[in-house]
């Protein structure tokens, strides 16, 4: 029944469901995880890899980290060339913002902009929707720390914590328990890898599997040049995996 | 070079001088080369219709990465919309090549971006200084309003009196200065060429760019 409505991207089905909008949420479920916390001192991002092979030239670029701007940053769930598409409009929009008005652009019209494109996507052209989820971490001026989450439909939503990709919503039950809005950025360092490590196939973390970025307050001084997007190194993403394989989470 | 000669149209002022539009405002800017560093330094006055000096603390010199500065002299309307573009293309290839630019290419990128606008130009000058964020060579060059490079190994100069600057810079200049005395040379260079020029002045800002030391410092010269 439903094959009649789901072939055009712009139709509604009789029970009034867009259904390609639909098998994109689902081919990201498939996808590696991505899982963003924030808090009063910075966000964090963390995510799963899943293409791994010792063949892979590691380049700079991440798979699934991207820096937008220096406020600003993304982790991917989906298909990383429409991913990429996007991340170059929102970069540009960024700059154009910044050249405009001097000022980095505000993280929630940045998120509505790649929404808007997402969603035209939905609605006209007769093209296939965007097989991406993103989870932007970003601070601005007037609103602080801040934490997004957008799917192919277009639609977004602020979070405190989020999951997306593969077994998301047992991340969120855990995020759900575990999450305090007051926690350290440290804490939700760990905490981030922790959920990471419940939500993929694997018994223990390997430091090659993930990846992890923040946005957050260099040195700590709360002014607004000193707010950064940095990538996790090496070795402190062995370190974490080392705390979030020995850590058992609380049985409640 | 392109200069656009316009005179003032109302009766009362009859008897104005005629204006170049590239002094309406007034700048002197100067980078020199180093070893293993440059230098740049601009004056800070910011003045209205050549006569008012509205403000002394106007900066001309943009900061494009750490090892890259871009001075920009003319009218300072233009200069902010080119400061704001330059920053704009820099912080995207940044982005997309993971990498800092080099003085090269970003001389060519303000070579092009004025060139775009070739039959009705930006009237600014840039003077572009930096070091190669690899090998940290020096790299200086100045550029006309329309895009026309001139890489120098040893210093260029630009602002509303370019002969003034011109001929200190050539008296003073020595290759292979260490920062500390390439600073005391361009800070005495500016100070003097702005003394014979009435738009230029009112105290100075120099950057002196190595390798992983950046000097910055106010220059307090003749408040006139």
């Amino acid at each position: 029944m439903a094959r009649r409505y789901d072939s055009h991207t712009t139709t509604f089905s009789p029970e009034g469901r867009l259904y390609q909008v639909e098998y994109a949420i689902e081919a990201i479920s498939h996808a590696g995880a991505a899982v963003g916390l924030r808090t009063n001192e910075g966000v964090v991002l963390a995510a799963e890899k899943k293409i791994l092979s010792k063949l892979l030239e590691t380049s700079v670029a991440s798979e699934k980290m991207c820096k937008l701007d220096d406020h600003v940053a993304v982790a991917v769930a989906g298909i990383n060339s429409d991913a990429n598409l996007l991340i170059n409009s929102a970069r540009l929009f960024a700059q154009r913002y910044a050249a405009g008005y001097s000022e980095p652009v505000p993280i929630e019209q940045l998120v509505h902009h790649l929404c808007d494109q997402k969603q035209g996507y939905t609605q006209f052209g007769g093209l296939r929707p965007f097989g991406v989820s993103f989870l932007f971490a970003g601070w601005d001026k007037s609103s602080g720390f801040q934490l997004y989450q957008s799917d192919p439909s277009g639609n977004y939503a602020g979070w405190t914590a989020t999951a997306i990709g593969a077994n998301n919503q047992a991340a969120q039950a855990i995020l759900k328990s575990e999450y305090a809005p007051s926690m350290s950025l440290n804490a939700a360092r760990k905490l981030a890898l922790k959920v990471l490590k419940q939500t993929m196939d694997s018994t223990i973390l390997m430091p090659e599997k993930v990846e992890m970025c923040e946005v957050a307050r260099a040195h700590e001084v709360p002014s607004e040049k000193h707010i950064r997007f940095r990538m996790a190194s090496d070795k402190e993403l062995e370190e974490l995996c080392g705390l979030a394989n020995s850590a058992t989470l609380p049985t409640s | 070079r392109l200069e656009t000669r316009a005179r003032r149209g109302d009766r009362s002022r009859r008897n104005s001088i005629a204006m170049s539009i590239m002094s309406y405002n007034g700048a002197a800017i100067i980078a020199m080369v180093g070893k293993n560093c440059v230098a740049i330094a601009s004056d800070l006055r910011f003045g209205i219709n050549q006569q008012q000096t509205t403000a002394v603390d106007m900066r001309k010199i943009h900061k494009i990465h750490d090892h890259l500065y871009v001075g920009l002299s003319g009218l300072a309307t233009d200069q902010t919309t080119l400061s704001q573009k330059f920053k704009f293309r820099h912080n995207l290839y940044e982005l997309r090549e993971n990498r800092k630019m080099k003085p090269e290419t970003f001389a060519h990128v303000v070579s092009n971006i004025l060139y775009e606008k070739r039959f009705g130009p930006y009237y600014a000058e840039p003077v572009v200084a930096g070091l190669d964020p690899e090998t940290g060579e020096p790299f200086i060059t100045g550029m006309d309003l329309i895009g026309a490079m001139a890489p120098t190994t040893n210093f260029v100069v630009c602002g509303n009196n370019e002969e003034s600057l011109f001929g200190v810079c050539e008296s003073m200049y020595k290759e292979n200065l260490e920062p500390e005395e390439l600073f005391e040379v361009i800070a005495q260079c500016l100070l003097a060429g702005v003394n014979r020029d009435c738009l230029s002045g009112w105290g100075g800002v120099v950057h002196v760019i190595s390798k992983d030391k950046l000097i910055t410092r106010t220059l307090k010269g003749r408040m006139d």
